[in-house]
């Protein structure tokens, strides 16, 4: 479905990805791990279009998205949550969600300036599908509240049920998981499983090992812009270039256990 | 069944009503034609501004040089009816699509421009209009003005200024406060406010920003020249000094003051500024060193001041300190 071809990319001399490759099949997991500074966040962004790769190709579904604006990234089907969380503060949880579903529907700017009859319909609409998205994280009661009165704990599940309105066949989550508490990352852990039941493919980049291991089926691993290995999970905690590149007694331990 | 969208930002059709009363009622108070005039401005200024609101409050954009806009529907409509003597009608649509075309040909320049640039960039902009206005004589005839544009007739009626033009230019302030409303409470309002709070965010949602940013500022354009338009024909002359710098930061002002992320600030701000300036006229004759030239002082001071300790604007820390004083209204999340 996602095929990445000898991408790289570099900010001046400073490389952040070097000649990577891999690809990700449908209705699948993907884990994209490696310690701080490999290149995880600048490979997300090259692949949702907010970076242009300095050589190599993306494809999705045969289709060539290197280089497109990252708006017609979210028409072909790929969306994506951000790490520093960009939910829109200003606006309420239910209405982020509406934004997510902006591609879905249609209303222009003089049929709105108007308030034609099917404006009202196609709003009624959009909040009823999009209402669908907020109870599947678990949001519904606070659908009135400003995103910017919002813990961190519930704005990573705005930016999920944002995400999803897009209806996304490819669904990225950059660090879903960072800063929430245990309960909080298990709960995220059987969000992201159901999510793949939905025939949703999803990439992960986390530094959450036990989300990682748990949902992931395969695993792809950088270290200083490179990828050194590819593999399930358990191959890749039996993989000795991770363990020593990053890994280290943290693995050996839960591979004991 | 009717879905009831909690949550979802909706027109105050009761604001909107007050609104409407307000502007019907206003001319019964006992206004003098001076007074009356003064309103019937505002309601030009309150088009410009409403416009200029949705362009730096909902696509985050800025424009030091709106006065242009308003400049080339005034002298459009001034060409068409005056110099070929067609009707004013027409004169508006040429009035509301030559603005239009402008901001488009501009906009398509200045895409990749935000913050100081682009503010310098529509500031240079402005300058050029209105050295343009000026100097193609043959055309505006020059810094003496334009002379001679006719009244606008409707149903076979002139209307001349006073209360009936003051009732036709809220007419048109009237249906662009709805317009504008209708846009902000829709998907694409939602698209742009989104655009302002993340627009990387906006982005990846899918959200075309260049685009949005581009129509609201041809709206915005399009309503500076409609405002045109009806000063044009109010004014019977027009002549290059209504629409330099010092308009531009005028609506600029109106917009900063209400606050620009609502519909409502800036009417509310063009309000005040009117009242303001209808203030300084008053001092200005009884007090001798106070001369018109004192509203650009009093101006240069309220934008500077709402800016240092009201940055959101009138209207929205108004809202802001109501929210305050009734914390039961104020929905937080538990947890």
């Amino acid at each position: 479905m996602l095929r990445v071809e000898n991408v790289t990319q570099s900010f001046g001399g400073i490389v952040a990805n070097k000649d990577i490759s891999f690809q990700i099949v449908e209705n699948s997991i993907v884990g994209l791990i490696g310690p701080n500074g490999a290149g995880k966040s600048t490979l997300f962004n090259v692949i949702s279009a907010i970076y242009k790769p300095t050589k190599g190709k993306i494809m999705f579904n045969g289709k060539r998205i290197d280089g497109l604006p990252p708006y017609r990234i979210a028409t072909l089907g790929i969306s994506r949550t951000f790490q520093n969380l960009q939910v829109f503060r200003n606006m309420s949880v239910i209405e982020n969600v509406m934004v997510g579903y902006h591609t879905n529907s249609k209303t222009g700017m003089i049929q709105s300036a108007l308030r034609l009859p099917r404006v009202l319909k196609e709003e009624e609409d959009v909040y009823t599908k999009c209402l669908q998205f907020v109870k599947f994280v678990g949001l519904e009661n606070d659908i009135e509240i400003l995103a910017g009165n919002l813990p961190l704990g519930k704005l990573r599940l705005l930016e999920l049920a944002r995400a999803l309105a897009v209806k996304p066949k490819l669904l990225l989550l950059d660090e879903i998981a960072a800063g929430l508490n245990h309960n909080e990352t298990k709960k995220m852990s059987g969000l992201i499983k159901s999510i793949k039941d939905k025939g949703i493919t999803v990439l992960v980049v986390e530094h959450d090992m036990d989300l990682v291991m748990g949902i992931c089926d395969s695993i792809i691993v950088l270290n200083q812009g490179e990828k050194i290995a590819e593999g399930t999970p358990y191959e890749i905690q039996q993989d000795e270039a991770v363990i020593k590149a990053y890994l280290g007694e943290e693995v050996k331990e839960s591979v004991a256990n | 069944m009717a879905v009831q969208r909690k949550g979802v930002k909706k027109l105050n059709w009761i604001g909107f009503i007050i609104f409407l009363l307000i502007v019907l009622i206003l001319p019964w108070l006992g206004l003098n034609s001076f007074l009356m005039t003064q309103a019937t401005f505002a309601g030009i200024y309150a088009i410009i501004a409403v416009g200029l609101g949705m362009l730096m409050g909902y696509a985050g954009q800025i424009s030091l040089g709106q006065a242009a806009f308003y400049g080339v529907g005034a002298y459009t409509t001034a060409v068409v009816s005056k110099t070929f003597g067609l009707s004013p009608w027409i004169g508006l649509i040429f009035a509301i699509l030559l603005p239009a075309l402008v901001a488009f040909i501009v906009g398509h320049t200045m895409a990749r421009l935000s913050g100081y640039y682009l503010a310098m960039a529509t500031l240079a902009f402005g300058i050029i209009v209105s050295v343009l206005i000026v100097e193609w004589r043959s055309v505006t005839s020059g810094a003496s003005g334009f002379y001679g544009i006719p009244t606008i007739q409707l149903f076979g009626t002139m209307i001349k200024q006073g209360l009936p033009y003051y009732y036709f230019v809220w007419f048109f302030t009237v249906i662009t406060v709805l317009i504008s409303l209708n846009i902000v409470h829709s998907r694409i309002g939602r698209a742009l406010r989104s655009i302002h709070d993340s627009e990387i965010a906006a982005n990846s949602m899918g959200v075309n920003t260049g685009k949005y940013k581009m129509q609201i500022f041809i709206f915005s354009a399009m309503l500076a020249g409609l405002a045109g338009w009806l000063f044009a024909h109010m004014s019977y002359s027009i002549s290059p000094g209504s629409f330099g710098l010092d308009a531009s930061i005028l609506f600029l002002t109106m917009v900063v003051l209400g606050g620009a992320t609502s519909v409502w600030g800036a009417l509310i701000g063009t309000i005040l500024i009117t009242a303001i300036n209808i203030f300084v006229h008053f001092l200005g004759n009884n007090v001798s060193f106070i001369t018109s030239d004192f509203e650009h002082v009093m101006n240069g001071l309220i934008l500077v001041l709402v800016i240092m300790f009201m940055p959101k604007g009138l209207f929205p820390s108004l809202v802001n300190v109501f929210r305050k004083k009734t914390p039961h209204l104020v929905k937080e999340s538990t947890t």
